[in-house]
């Protein structure tokens, strides 16, 4: 009986696993077809670097998207660090709250959120940054919240501060490490939601890598296609680390720690 | 070497919304004291460490350290080492990390750090242990680095917050002992909490008793069992049976057939007046002259053994015997009853 179920459930894996490969298979192989669609070659990607504006739309992602992580470490993680220690009872609602940005339609948050913003940030790229924060709210909330419910948060931070340990030194050298694993995976998921973003960039007309990629598409499709599956391959690796990063960042950071501490 | 500091607390009183959790609690403890609050729960005795901590604020009243008003003075700034009830070691640092992280925040350099964490770790002897993590840790072993910890800044008071309670009777016996001969060592001023009677008894210099944020008494363990100034102390601490009495004369009362003196912490009583008196089990003598009482049961309980007496009265009489006197009386045997306390504590009916 068990090794019937085991079967079965070889059988389900497989297909799901052919569902989410063959695509990638697929769009792989057409990105790799020579000009007319004859042969197999890198000249697609090689394509996509000649571009003139590549760089450029790569360095504004680069740099919304640094932003937008700076941002999740500065504002959200103190902020939700914050919910914890003096409004627990608001945990509800703000998570409640969390997924408005994603319940109101883009065109709708790109401008009420633009008629917010002061002038000079208004012809930025920069404040692409802030509708990513929005967005991945939800997500770096949910994973900050549920590991700083598995601490005893309070007296880490009340033993802290009868130690000396003002509230900066207790964030940074407490709170932070012992949650290490979920902060970093909010700054990645920040990272990839961030360098996927199309919509807001293009109703706001910023040039990113989603929003050149389309324009890309009408004069070479199988470069545009290129594109897609280099920015998948940077997105998939990045969800690998968020995966496999607890483990990973346990030695890292020992190390990293040994050379501050005894 | 630490030395002790003064501790005052001058009237302070601390509200949660309408629960009132310290009201006007004036306490002074002297340098190199052990001090114990005790108290039932939610009787106040943690949040008085917690204001004097700078982890809670007070609404009214001072708390000062060697004249050192400390109201505006915040938590990290305050020099004062706390044990908390749960085990509070960061997950993240290894034992000797924990206990030299106080040190981290005052600027030590690294090798003053790695000296005095290896003292502590002496002192509480974990020297073996020093580079574990806490989660390989027992729950004593966390406590004593806990402990180590919140003595490796040489802090001028220790606060410990029921440190014990999460701990088996037999950890919990040998930890007790430990505090003591390190506080004693270290002559540093300490303010312990704890509900647990024989634990404040066994370790305090001066045992403060709680009742609804109000400091009802503060004396020698000893004082306090023997001369309980109020009814609530004297039912508090330690076992108590709580007999009908008649007044029959001034601060005379009739009690088992017997005329005691009332205590003068007792409420004042007129002469026909029915009162309940407050007898220890151990003031209660069984004899075998005027065999009017019932033994109940009997259990053995070490050097003493427990009798429960029917006594003709709503509560069975428990009465304590040395284990040596004691085999002399068993279950179903009628005895007489001699008290021999020269004052009871009196209570109205």
């Amino acid at each position: 009986m068990k090794k019937r179920i085991s079967l079965l459930a070889h059988v389900i894996n497989g297909i799901v696993a052919l569902f989410f490969i063959f695509p990638f298979i697929s769009a792989l192989e057409f990105s790799l077809r020579g000009y007319g669609g004859v042969g197999h070659t890198f000249e697609n990607y090689f394509w996509i670097i000649r571009q003139q504006d590549f760089s450029q739309a790569v360095s504004t992602s680069f740099k919304v998207t640094l932003l937008s992580a700076i941002l999740v470490l500065v504002l959200v993680v103190p902020s939700v660090v914050h919910l914890h220690l003096t409004g627990y009872r608001y945990r509800k609602f703000i998570e409640s709250l969390s997924l408005v940005p994603n319940l109101i339609p883009s065109v709708s948050l790109a401008v009420a959120v633009q008629f917010s913003m002061p002038n000079w940030m208004q012809v930025s790229y920069y404040e692409l940054s802030f509708f990513n924060v929005l967005i991945a709210f939800p997500f770096v909330f949910r994973s900050l919240d549920s590991s700083l419910k598995s601490i005893p948060l309070r007296t880490l931070v009340e033993a802290s501060n009868t130690l000396g340990g003002g509230w900066l030194k207790t964030l940074l050298l407490i709170i932070i490490p012992s949650v290490r694993a979920a902060t970093i995976a909010s700054v990645l998921i920040t990272v990839a939601l961030s360098l996927g973003e199309y919509t807001l960039a293009t109703i706001l007309h910023f040039q990113t890598i989603p929003t050149w990629a389309v324009n890309v598409s009408q004069e070479n499709l199988y470069g545009s296609v290129s594109l897609s599956i280099g920015a998948l391959f940077f997105s998939w690796m990045i969800l690998v680390t968020v995966v496999f990063f607890p483990k990973l960042s346990q030695g890292i950071y020992r190390k990293f720690d040994k050379r501050y501490s005894i | 070497m630490t030395r002790g500091s003064a501790v005052k607390f001058s009237e302070v009183t601390r509200k949660f919304g309408k629960v009132v959790a310290l009201e006007n609690f004036s306490l002074e403890v002297e340098p190199g004291e052990l001090v114990t609050l005790l108290g039932p729960s939610g009787c106040g005795k943690t949040t008085a460490l917690r204001v004097l901590a700078g982890i809670d604020e007070l609404h009214t009243g001072t708390v000062s350290i060697n004249g050192e008003a400390l109201t505006s003075v915040p938590a990290h700034r305050r020099n004062i080492g706390m044990v908390f009830q749960a085990y509070s070691l960061f997950p993240n640092m290894s034992v000797s990390e924990n206990i030299s992280y106080g040190l981290r925040m005052r600027g030590f350099n690294g090798r003053k750090r790695r000296e005095k964490a290896g003292e502590m770790l002496e002192l509480v002897q974990m020297s073996a242990l020093a580079d574990r993590m806490p989660a390989q840790l027992s729950g004593g072993q966390q406590q004593r680095v806990a402990l180590a910890r919140a003595i490796a800044i040489e802090p001028r008071v220790l606060l410990l917050d029921e440190p014990l309670s999460a701990l088996d009777a037999q950890i919990r016996v040998q930890i007790r002992d430990e505090i003591r001969r390190i506080q004693k060592t270290l002559g540093i001023t300490t303010i312990f909490v704890s509900h647990d009677q024989e634990e404040a008894m066994s370790i305090s210099d001066r045992i403060g008793i709680l009742n609804h944020g109000v400091l009802e008494q503060i004396d020698t363990p000893m004082s306090l069992y023997k001369n309980p100034k109020s009814n609530f102390v004297a039912e508090f601490v330690g076992l108590s049976n709580r007999v009908p009495g008649l007044i029959v004369a001034n601060r005379t009362v009739k009690v088992l057939g017997q005329n005691l003196k009332v205590s003068t912490y007792s409420p004042r009583c007129s002469e026909g007046e029915e009162v309940y008196v407050l007898l220890r089990p151990e003031s209660i003598v069984l004899s075998q002259e005027n065999e009017y009482f019932r033994i109940i049961s009997k259990s053995f309980l070490g050097s003493v053994t427990r009798f429960e007496i029917d006594g003709g009265i709503d509560q069975l009489l428990s009465v304590e015997l040395g284990s040596d006197l004691a085999k002399d009386f068993n279950p179903g045997e009628f005895v007489g009853l001699f008290i021999r306390s020269n004052e009871v504590m009196v209570i109205k009916s």
